[in-house]
């Protein structure tokens, strides 16, 4: 008991009595254990970190339906639980149609997408202007822009023809029977089949009432001149055909003709008597013009300058036919054996197909592993050289105390004791120095994180205890060294000072 | 009588001299290595990025436009009306930024038929050697611009053996919808004549060109009756991340101020290179591939700032370590100062005689610790990039001033501290 108090009381002694000289050696020990705490926890966290930064490439996965034909917004979304939530960084659905710009005869892909997500999969898009936010309003690639001179603000009328309606070329045109309830759509040559105009067909879409007659008719003249075959579709002349049979119309005597649009009004006649019935009354193919007000224009550098790109609301709204996609594509982060489990994971769903981005991912693993190991041979040779720093700055301390270890072995202390002692200083010191270096290294680490990334780092519990007895042992062994040496001297020649 | 003691105390005391001489070199080594290897780190990282292929690309400056305005409808290459000129393609290394410009390709894409089946043939440079006037030779081509490709079956074309012009590759798609292996022979009938060539190999690339059959361009060319034009070039440069000035300057190099100007031609910025390829190339738009010239500004960033944080840390480890062994090694001598002081020395001789030991002792350990460090930044860059480090001679001051103001800062204080003292308590050893 009693040699248990004196040893306490002469490590606390010394440690008091010497403060500026362990001042010395705990801070030597934090500093070590900093740099030990502060670039181990970087180390673990950079590859996690960077991982996401190489999200920036965009997607890495692509889903695309299984089999053929679309894939169902339903099936895409069921398909990506197989993704934990936290790994996923974005997934954009993507419906390509095109969509005709009559009054400049020309045709562009169009592309229904959500925005928010865009945003997640793809950051390297650079929009001037802004993303689309409300219905009708477009985002134009910059290579479409140029080709037809849009800017943000401008006004784009797009119609959408339904890609089925070849009634006039299909076996059953105008031969089926017609029966109460029934929706038929049609399609004739009209004026704007004339050479110099846009190429494009009348289209009609009849429905037919409880007597078998035309209970209403809808008419596209959208390719038909400005003014004059146009106002074949307004309800003046569509309503000359109400309570009339959908077939052997003729033009003069069951309907007559608009003035000045002779053309144009035979045209929807005939379309009218060669309509074919649609069989899916819920999605009534018939062409469309919307007006697009342009938010923002594209620039990627590559193919996607050559789209334009709305919600999928509003290509829901052109074309009728909603909750389907072409491809969705999902921004994993996540190694590369994990996306590998994960597409045959969606491939096996039998919901879609799951295909992984080979550019973006080899090359992720390539230069992540140049950086991790760069990361990781920094801290070895850091730690290294500050560890073999801190041990000779407590050497340095220790050895200073010579005269003391000869004064005590003098007095008839023996090495054991005089060794234990010492030890017994360098692990407190060990231990609070590593403490204290833990803390700021957390601290640095978490500095690197907010100022590299712009997250919070995340820390290893484990390496607090590693820390404090990594610092422990550093301590204990550099002060054991000199303490050996000075011990094994006669005591009257440490005293002399030789 | 200085130089004697100095002498003296760096020979007698030569185990403490060389302890402080050892952290010192530590010290040293470690800021050597760390500054050096973070000064190389944005060039070594760049150019591991270059596995994401070409960060520009290069079309006719016409090409959009002229479909307009004569009303062709776009049927793919054939109708195109610009091209680019395959012979100005060696003038891509005689720009300003020539170095930077690590590989490019040039790319053809015509319609043909097989059997009567359409597919797309895309004639390209796979490794074409070029000689330029400028004395330099290269080999350029998509075997490093698709570094992601594998050819499961046969080999990727070599255009430097005989008889390549006749040799094609086919996308893994394509090959298993056409039931073609290595080995076969094709004939491909485009809209200006047909060629037989033979199936080298079959690229598995989980893009486009898993659908396509890619040829040698001069093949490509023949199908289509379009001798020496390309659609467009793929560059892959070494670019510095833009900023606030390439961003402006991206708009419109011309509004830039005479100065600004300067500073951004002769900056390798993405925006620069592709002005500088418009000014060699007839009629050309060179536009960054923004996925890959973004990204790769954005992780050369993170990267940078990275390397920075952590040597600024054991930069600072290494000075408090330092100073801090320098401290404890003055106060050692507290003795030995308090005896100088007690005999009648001045306080300046005595700073003297202890300054000049120890920045004598700092000396050898700094140069010592200079090319340990050099040795550790060399380990690194061959262990990681597999190439070595750029020394820079402009680490050398940095380092040089970072020892000595360490090395001054943790001795000089201490030594005031003992000077101040009593010489009587100094030698009792109950003060300090």
């Amino acid at each position: 008991m009693k040699r248990r108090a004196m040893f306490f009381r002469m490590i606390t002694a010394s440690l008091l009595r010497r403060r500026s000289r362990m001042l010395i050696a705990l801070l030597s020990i934090a500093i070590g254990a900093t740099i030990l705490a502060g670039l181990v926890t970087v180390y673990v966290d950079v590859p996690r970190q960077m991982a996401a930064q190489f999200r920036s490439y965009g997607a890495n996965m692509i889903l695309m339906p299984a089999g053929s034909g679309v894939l169902s917004e339903a099936d895409a979304e069921a398909a990506q639980t197989v993704i934990p939530g936290e790994e996923l960084v974005g997934a954009t659905p993507y419906r390509y149609v095109y969509l005709n710009m009559v009054r400049r005869q020309q045709t562009f892909a169009a592309a229904g997408t959500e925005f928010d997500q865009v945003q997640k999969t793809s950051p390297y898009f650079k929009v001037v202007g802004r993303y689309p936010s409300e219905p009708r309003q477009v985002l134009v690639g910059k290579s479409v822009a140029d080709t037809i001179g849009v800017k943000e603000n401008s006004v784009m009328e797009l119609t959408w023809f339904p890609p089925s309606v070849d009634a006039a070329e299909s076996p059953a045109s105008g031969a089926a029977e017609i029966a109460p309830g029934m929706v038929l759509s049609g399609q004739a040559a009209g004026f704007g089949m004339q050479e110099g105009m846009n190429n494009k067909p009348v289209y009609v879409v009849v429905t037919i009432g409880d007597d078998g007659t035309i209970a209403s008719l809808t008419v596209d003249t959208s390719g038909e001149s400005e003014g004059f075959g146009t106002q074949c579709s307004e309800s003046f002349f569509t309503d000359r055909f109400i309570g009339k049979p959908a077939r052997d119309l003729e033009l003069g005597k069951d309907v007559d003709a608009v003035s000045g649009a002779t053309i144009t009004s035979a045209a929807v006649v005939e379309a009218v008597n060669s309509a074919a019935p649609v069989d899916d009354t819920a999605a009534v193919l018939t062409p469309r013009t919307v007006n697009y007000t342009v938010v923002g224009i594209l620039e990627t550098g590559g193919e996607e300058e050559d789209y334009i790109y709305m919600s999928l609301d509003d290509m829901a709204s052109i074309t009728g036919q909603a909750g389907q996609v072409d491809f969705v594509e999902l921004s994993v982060s996540a190694s590369q054996d994990s996306l590998e489990r994960y597409a045959q994971e969606i491939s096996d769903s039998g919901r879609a197909t799951a295909r992984l981005v080979k550019r973006v991912i080899r090359s992720e693993a390539t230069v992540l592993g140049k950086l991790q190991a760069l990361v990781f041979l920094v801290t070895a040779v850091v730690l290294v050289l500050t560890m073999v720093s801190v041990s000779t700055t407590m050497m340095a301390v220790v050895a200073e105390r010579r005269r003391e270890i000869g004064l005590r072995k003098a007095l008839g202390a023996s090495d054991n004791a005089i060794r234990v002692e010492f030890l017994g200083e360098g692990l407190f010191l060990g231990a609070l120095g590593g403490l204290l270096g833990a803390g700021l290294g957390f601290v640095f680490a978490q500095v690197v994180s907010v100022n590299v990334f712009g997250s919070d780092i995340r820390f290893s519990m484990l390496l607090l205890p590693v820390t404090v007895i990594v610092s422990m042992m550093v301590a204990a062994l550099s002060c054991l060294l000199p303490v050996r040496r000075a011990v094994a001297i006669d005591p009257a020649l440490v005293l002399k000072g030789e | 009588m200085l130089f004697r003691m100095i002498k003296g105390a760096l020979l007698r005391q030569w185990s403490k001299m060389l302890l402080i001489a050892l952290t010192i070199a530590l010290g040293a080594s470690l800021a050597t290595s760390m500054i050096n290897v973070m000064l190389d780190v944005g060039d070594k990282v760049n150019e591991e990025l270059k596995a994401y292929g070409a960060n520009i690309v290069v079309k006719p400056k016409a090409s959009s436009l002229l479909s307009d305005i004569y009303d062709v409808e776009d049927e793919g290459a054939e109708l195109q009306q610009a091209w680019l000129r395959e012979d100005e393609l060696g003038k891509l290394k005689t720009i300003f930024w020539a170095f930077n410009i690590r590989d490019f390709a040039p790319f053809l894409t015509v319609g043909a038929t097989v059997d009567g089946q359409p597919v797309q043939v895309v004639g390209t440079w796979f490794n074409q050697h070029l000689s330029l006037p400028t004395g330099e030779e290269l080999d350029a081509g998509v075997r490093n611009l698709r570094s992601w490709w594998d050819v499961p079956d046969g080999d990727w074309i070599d255009q430097q053996t005989e008889g390549a012009d006749h040799e094609i590759m086919v996308g893994t798609a394509l090959a298993e919808a056409m039931g073609v292996t290595k080995g076969d022979s094709l004939t491909l009938t485009g809209r200006a004549g047909s060629v037989t060539a033979t199936v080298k190999g079959i690229i598995d690339s989980g893009d486009a060109a898993d659908e396509q059959i890619w040829a040698p361009l001069d093949l490509a060319q023949k199908l289509a009756d379009l001798d020496g034009k390309v659609a467009s070039i793929e560059v892959s440069a070494i670019t510095t991340p833009d900023n606030d000035l390439a961003r402006r300057a991206a708009q419109n190099p011309s509004a830039l101020s005479r100065a600004d100007y300067d500073t951004w031609y002769c900056t390798a910025y993405v925006s620069a290179v592709c002005y500088q390829i418009t000014e060699v190339i007839t009629d050309s738009v060179a536009s960054a591939v923004r996925q890959v010239a973004e990204s790769e500004g954005e992780i050369l960033n993170k990267t940078q700032l990275l390397m920075i944080l952590i040597t600024a840390l054991s930069l600072v480890g290494a000075a408090l370590g330092i100073s801090n062994l320098v401290t404890a090694s003055v106060m050692e001598r507290s003795r030995e100062i308090g005896l100088l002081k007690a005999i009648g020395a001045h306080d300046k001789a005595i700073t003297g005689t202890v300054m000049a030991e120890i920045l004598i002792t700092a000396l050898a350990g700094m140069v010592i610790g200079y090319f340990a460090g050099l040795g550790f930044a060399q380990f690194i860059g061959h262990q990681v990039f597999g190439s070595a480090i750029n020394i820079k001679p402009v680490v050398i001051p940095v380092v040089a001033a970072l020892i000595a103001v360490v090395t001054i800062a943790g001795s000089l204080p201490a030594i005031s501290t003992i000077l101040r003292l009593d010489p009587a308590e100094v030698l009792h050893g109950s003060k300090a």
